[in-house]
């Protein structure tokens, strides 16, 4: 919690790993300095590894192994709520956490060298391990096929959630711990290991069939940057940069030649920018199958999917790569080269890295682009917080008051990296670069690039300085430490922002609407703000308002206080009057409109609020269509254009249709825009249906674009080489089978155009590949499927499919067929198959059915495919409710040999769940429970990301408290054995009634309960022990108590040599004493559900 | 049965006792030869004073005989080949006689002799026939200068030709309706013809044949399929790219790629190794020599090992 270097009581400054992945044998080598006199344990981490001796400057060490993360919560426990597991969780990590001197490896520091240590002299601390059959931390590729390791492209990599370098070897596995390294690995001599720093060489072993592989890791570097993969990889020299060395698995050689030979641009932009060299020496990037992310950053190297390799044909995936590329080389500068000090100061380096990468972003692929993509990063946090009820960067844990936890809101404890949802710690990202952008605003880039310039030579000073603690802590940066040096560099006080947005949760939700007072010449803005919903904020301070007037745009800046709702904005313009001129725009342009839509008593055109997105915020503002219209056409700013959009589908008017489809066809326009307004423009269509005329929209469009002038039912052969035109060629279709009649059905005109662009398709004069293209068509004749006519649930046989449906199939059919035989890009057609596939069974064309799915979802198939054939068994569970699918499902989740996929399913579970905690299901069972308890509690200890996973599903489908489907708690059936019979305790009966949900039948649930109280003499009596508590205890008594068993543990920590075992023995006598709820894991009481909701 | 062949009075019964007979034309009259023959040699031994003959010497005299005829018969074909014939004149056969040591002068008088046997003449079975074929047109007479036994000229059909024209079709409509028909075709053709040869998969539980989908099949190594460009994809991309590429950047990807494929395969020798560095040296101009590690030769183990693996 503080003073962790106090509590660590050592600094490690060398390190030295050697592995040799041939019998998974290992050791490693510590060097410490104490820096207190009396340490006598040393505690490192360490998972998986078998641990066989230790020693210490040569004598023999005693070790103690203890990791409470296996197991959770203890098997015997029959608590089934999740906050109970929630506190027991992030208790169970905080005792293994380094960054509070804990860790799963305790080593006694034998007597002999007490002396020396109170001398504060060198330890070498000497560990030999080895590892079998690693279930996480590492993952091994080995494809089933004939031939040598090598030649089966077999290959294996490190990978994990944050600090998970303690999987592959004992470490200090944080951060903030940094220490110089040299590792060793031996391969087979057909291997290539790729790790940390340089390659001093390569030798062989005597018998030739080995090589080991030795690397000088020379700059201070934490454990939890260090990674490894070993594969029979294929290299290739960066042919600008020679220092950087990128590997890919064999056959896939061109691939990458293609792939990375725009990286050395990304380079350079970095390091002008910074105006500071690479730190490292080199640079290497590998390209893994399996890949658990698919970027990951470590120190002088960066871990890739081999799926982002592409070749020169492929559009689509090009600027995904490359952009996955300069966010990994981002976080070389800030993640790796400059570590964090502590986790509450994640932020600030998620918050660089992200920041660079946005900058990148907006050198690269334009300001457009920029900025399209913050405001899309800014929906993303605005719906997330919303939803769960905010995120929060910096959190502060004062006084270690549990209670006090900053985000109640959530299920799972913020207060650890690896009790955090994935999902939570993505947006936790965005939220960080998107909060820096914000400090950019405030003090300017200028300065903004100037802080991080300090930064970094700073830390490269202290990089190439001898071992000196105080030294090399310049190499980790602290929220407190960032926002001094920005008060240095810029002079400016940025504490009320930090005050809003790092140290606060939530986000702000603007209503906006306005009147104009045609007296007094002024626009009268009223803006309120919602701040009491979950999720958001109060916001006081500046805020800019744009207004667009006859005369030209006018910026005002607003001050948002308590109680001022209303804004008088007096304006410069007076109505009508000068009809003739040009409009004078923001960026200086004038244009010529035409006003006759206009209001004709104001001279107002459009208002926009915060318009360059300076807060985290929603805006929901209220001006009238033609409002709308006027900011579509003439603002030029794509957000604007974007909010334009989306406010229009409101207005279903021709006037709208018309602005709409003039933007369509403006070829200056952003593409993202054109593509947003096709959309749009289904929508507007399918509301004016009784009153559109002329063909179906967007079709006459489409047809003066792309199809052939002579014959107008006929696209012209594919040419892509204009990149804008592609996107729109492939999202006008898509958007255009969203179409509707009055009967709510696709128009056969429609349907009859998409499956012509289909039969036509000619893409053998174009340069690029057409499989994106041809899949979105597949997508559009998916998307102009509509539900069933059905008889009284009559089966679906082909007798009575649809001809518009046959003719779909059809086309399907031949798509999915040919994949087989010239298998596309990423398989990206036979995936919108699959989609398309189960729209059709959902609309109950096709017959139900999850086999197919279920073939495709099998490993070995691309994991594109994988996953969207996943999807759809998910979907299939949840709409037919099948038990037997769900158990499938379950299982894959444990058993599937691809981390990724595993987590992916159980993300898709809690995104698309087959019940919830509001619904009844047939499928929500006890069985069930106990399923997904045990998958959280012990069944993925391996994987943090995992876990985290199979909370977030519990949490989905059960919430917080105990779940209803299961019997009356343990406690709810007090066995009275003097009478020998059960009574109700009725301590539990208010939570049955409060809780809106069904509790089973009183008959079995008796026989149930029976039986889980399973005849152990010692259970009863510790539920007849629970008798002798009150009946109705307050929450606060518990609470009360609940710290004080809190402190009474911490207190022992601080004496710290308290023995592990000793430890967990004492809470175990805990248990039998009356108050029982206070093991060391357990957060709330066993009634705490009752409570909670 | 054919014990009784050597008596003359079996003669008549020739036909009759050959039950076996049923099977083919063919056969049949092989065999009806056959047993004309054995007549005669029966009669012949009758003639010569015998009463009864051993089965196998009759079969042995009768092989002889025939033998004797097929000498004759293939001989007198040669003679009349010999001379541009056809068909084979008495000459032929005299000559052919003479050859083979016969005193043709003999033959009238042997003819004539008195005690001489009349054999019924065999009965008529059909000769097999070949099927005739085909006739397709005239056949075209034989020019002048071939002479008119010759074979004649086969069917017309054989070597006659037809050439057609069409117009060339030049409407684009036509052309790009008739290309996506084409393909359309192909492709359905083909993946019918897979759904038909293997494994399939329906989304109809009571049809498995109107929408057959390939099973899906699990690949050892998915992400090659997936992300490598397909051989007619390489063939486009050739094609397209020729004019726009250089040469320079294509000579040098492939120097790279001979380079590191050698390093790929990791040959057992150093030497081999060693001579990446210097490849790379050259290919890459001679002022800039790559000094990657991971080009480094892989050093030979020293003698003094390091304490290194436990």
């Amino acid at each position: 919690m503080n003073k962790k270097k106090g509590d660590k009581g050592f600094e490690s400054p060398r390190k030295s790993v050697v592995v040799s992945l041939y019998s998974r044998i290992g050791f490693v080598e510590l060097t410490i300095f104490p820096t207190v006199t009396n340490l006598n344990r040393i505690k490192l981490n360490s998972k998986q590894c078998r641990i066989y001796r230790v020693r210490i400057n040569d004598l023999e060490a005693a070790f103690i192994y203890n990791d409470p993360t296996l197991e959770v919560c203890h098997s015997e426990s029959k608590q089934r709520n999740l906050n109970y597991f929630s506190n027991a969780y992030a208790a169970a990590v905080s005792a293994v956490d380094p960054d509070a001197g804990n860790g799963e490896l305790c080593i006694k520091v034998p007597s002999e060298l007490w002396k020396h240590v109170d001398e504060l002299k060198v330890l070498k601390i000497h560990i030999n391990f080895s590892l079998d059959q690693p279930k996480g931390g590492l993952h091994f590729v080995v494809p089933s096929v004939e031939g040598s390791m090598a030649e089966r492209g077999a290959h294996v990599f490190s990978c994990g959630y944050q600090n998970s370098t303690r999987f592959w070897f004992p470490c200090v596995d944080s951060y903030s711990e940094l220490c110089t390294w040299k590792l060793e690995f031996t391969v087979d001599a057909a291997m290539v290991a790729v790790s940390n720093g340089d390659l001093v060489e390569t030798v062989y072993t005597h018998d030739m069939r080995k090589k080991t592989f030795h690397y000088m890791l020379t700059i201070p570097t934490a454990a939890s940057n260090i990674s490894l993969a070993i594969g029979p990889f294929e290299i290739l020299v960066d042919p600008y940069m020679h220092e950087v060395t990128h590997f890919c698995l064999p056959q896939l050689l061109p691939l990458l030649k293609h792939t990375t030979s725009y990286l050395h641009e990304v380079f350079e932009f970095y390091e002008e920018i910074l105006t500071c060299r690479y730190p490292y020496s080199c640079f290497k990037t590998v390209f893994i199958d399996e890949a658990y992310v698919e970027v990951a950053a470590y120190a002088s190297m960066s871990i890739f999917s081999t799926n982002l390799l592409h070749s020169a044909m492929i559009i689509d995936e090009t600027p995904l790569t490359r952009r996955c590329l300069a966010q990994s080389l981002a976080q070389q500068f800030f993640g790796c080269f400059i570590s964090r000090m502590s986790w509450s100061d994640e932020w600030v380096l998620k918050g660089i890295s992200g920041y660079i990468y946005g900058l990148w972003m907006k050198k690269t692929f334009g300001v457009n682009e920029y900025r399209h993509w913050i405001k899309e990063e800014l929906d993303k946090i605005v719906a997330y917080e919303l939803k769960t009820g905010g995120v929060l960067l910096h959190p502060i844990f004062g006084g270690g008051k549990e209670k006090d936890n900053p985000a109640s809101h959530l299920h799972f404890s913020i207060k650890h990296p690896h009790t955090l949802s994935w999902e939570y710690y993505t947006m936790f990202q965005c939220k960080a670069h998107l909060v820096m952008r914000l400090i950019e605003n405030r003090i300017s880039m200028e300065f903004m690039l100037q802080v991080f310039n300090k930064l970094l030579s700073l830390a490269s000073t202290a990089s190439s300085q001898k071992f000196q603690s105080h030294m090399w802590s310049q190499m980790l940066v602290s929220t407190s430490g960032f926002l001094k040096s920005i008060s240095n560099v810029s002079g400016k006080d940025i504490q009320p922002l930090i005050k809003q947005w790092v140290d606060q949760s939530g986000v702000v939700k603007f209503y906006g609407s306005f009147a104009f007072n045609r007296k007094r010449n002024v626009l009268e803005l009223e803006i309120k703000q919602d701040y009491t919903s979950p999720g958001t904020q109060k916001y006081v301070g500046p805020l800019k308002v744009t207004v667009q007037e006859l005369d030209g745009s006018f910026n005002h800046t607003l001050q948002i206080e308590e109680n001022s709702l209303k804004h008088d904005i007096p304006c410069h313009s007076k109505s009508r009057r000068n009809k003739k001129k040009k409009i004078p725009l923001m960026n200086g342009e004038e244009v010529d409109m035409d006003l006759s839509a206009m209001d004709a008593d104001s001279p107002l055109l459009w208002i926009r609020i915060d318009p360059d997105m300076s807060v985290l915020r929603k805006v929901e503002f209220e001006q009238a269509d033609f409002m709308w219209q006027y900011q579509l056409r003439y603002e030029r700013d794509v957000v604007a254009q974007q909010e334009s959009i989306l406010a229009l589908e409101k207005f279903p008017t021709p006037a709208s249709r018309l602005a709409l489809t003039d933007i369509l066809e403006q070829e200056q326009c952003f593409y993202r825009v054109r593509m947003a307004a096709c959309f749009c423009l289904a929508k507007i269509a399918n509301s004016m249906v009784s009153t559109w005329t002329g063909p179906p929209a967007m079709k006459s469009l489409f047809t003066r674009m792309f199809c052939c002038k002579t014959c107008p039912n006929i696209v012209k052969t594919n040419n892509f080489m204009s990149f804008q035109s592609y996107f729109l060629q492939k999202t006008m279709p898509v958007a255009m089978a969203l179409l509707r009649d009055v009967h709510n059905l696709c128009p056969k005109e429609v349907l009859t155009f998409i499956l012509d662009l289909i039969k036509y398709n000619d893409n053998r004069k174009n340069k690029f590949s057409d499989n994106y293209y041809r899949a979105e068509m597949i997508d559009a004749l998916a998307n102009s499927v509509t539900p069933a006519v059905s008889v009284n649930n009559e089966v679906r046989t082909l007798d009575n499919l649809n001809p518009d449906v046959r003719l779909i199939l059809e086309e399907i059919t031949r798509f999915l067929n040919m994949e087989k035989l010239l298998p596309s890009y990423r398989h990206t057609i036979t995936v919108s198959c699959l989609r398309a596939i189960r729209v059709l069974q959902k609309n109950g064309h096709v017959p139900s059915d999850p086999t197919l799915f279920k073939s495709y979802a099998e490993y070995g198939h691309f994991v594109d495919i994988r996953v969207a054939a996943l999807e759809a068994v998910v979907d299939y569970t949840k709409v037919d409710r099948s038990y037997e699918e769900l158990q499938w499902l379950l299982n894959m989740i444990q058993t599937d040999p691809v981390p990724y996929v595993r987590h992916k399913i159980l993300s898709m579970l809690t995104k698309n769940p087959p019940f919830t905690k509001s619904t009844e299901s047939p499928l929500c069972n006890e069985a069930l429970v106990d399923q997904l308890w045990k998958l959280m509690n012990s069944g993925t200890s391996h994987d943090w990301r995992l876990r985290c996973g199979a909370v977030d599903l519990y949490f989905t489908l059960f919430g917080l408290s105990r779940p209803s489907c299961l019997p009356l708690p343990e406690l709810g059936l007090v066995l009275n054995l003097k009478e020998k019979k059960a009574v109700l305790n009725p301590t539990i009966i208010p939570e049955v009634v409060a809780g809106s949900q069904e509790f089973p039948g009183s008959q079995d649930e008796e026989e149930v309960d029976m039986d889980t109280v399973h005849d152990s003499q010692a259970f009863i009596s510790h539920h007849l022990s629970m008798l002798e508590r009150p009946s109705t205890p307050g929450r606060r008594a518990r609470e009360h108590h609940h710290h004080h068993h809190h402190e009474h543990k911490k207190k022992k920590k601080k004496h710290k040599h308290k023995h592990k075992h000793k430890h967990k023995h004492d809470s175990r006598d805990k248990d039998k004493e009356p108050f029982a709820f206070s093991s060391p894991a357990s957060g709330r009481s066993v009634r705490s559900p009752s409570l909670s909701d | 049965m054919a014990d009784a062949a050597s008596t003359p009075g079996a003669s008549g019964s020739g036909t009759r006792s050959g039950s076996k007979q049923s099977t083919n034309p063919a056969d049949n009259y092989y065999l009806a030869r056959r047993r004309t023959l054995q007549v005669v040699v029966s009669s012949l031994l009758t003639e010569a004073g015998f009463e009864s003959a051993e089965k196998a010497s009759v079969e042995t005299l009768t092989e002889m005989l025939q033998s004797y005829i097929s000498e004759i018969g293939r001989s007198a074909k040669s003679y009349c080949e010999h001379t541009a014939r056809t068909q084979p004149t008495l000459s032929d056969i005299v000559v052919t006689l003479v050859e083979m040591g016969f005193n043709v002068d003999t033959l009238p008088a042997y003819a004539k002799r008195s005690q001489r046997m009349v054999i019924t003449a065999p009965p008529v079975t059909n000769q097999p026939v070949t099927p005739k074929a085909l006739t397709a047109g005239q056949n075209r007479p034989h020019p002048p200068h071939i002479p008119s036994h010759f074979p004649e000229f086969p069917d017309p059909h054989t070597y006659i030709k037809t050439p057609t024209y069409r117009e060339p079709v030049s409407d684009y409509q036509v052309l790009r309706e008739k290309a996506a028909s084409q393909r359309r075709d192909v492709e359905r053709a083909l993946t019918r013809f897979m759904a038909k040869t293997g494994e399939t998969q329906s989304l109809f539980k009571d049809d498995v044949s109107t929408f057959p989908l390939i099973a899906a099949r699990p690949f050892t190594i998915p992400y090659l399929t997936a992300l490598l460009p397909s051989e007619l994809e390489m063939q486009q991309m050739e094609e397209t790219d020729s004019s726009e590429q250089d040469e320079q950047p294509d000579t040098e990807n492939l120097a790279l790629h001979m380079s590191t494929d050698e390093s790929g395969a990791e040959k057992e020798n150093t030497s081999v190794l060693q001579q990446n560095p210097s490849l790379a040296g050259t290919r890459n101009g001679e002022d800039t020599i790559i000094d990657n590690p991971y080009l480094r030769p892989v050093k030979k183990p020293k003698i003094r090992r390091k304490k290194s693996l436990s």
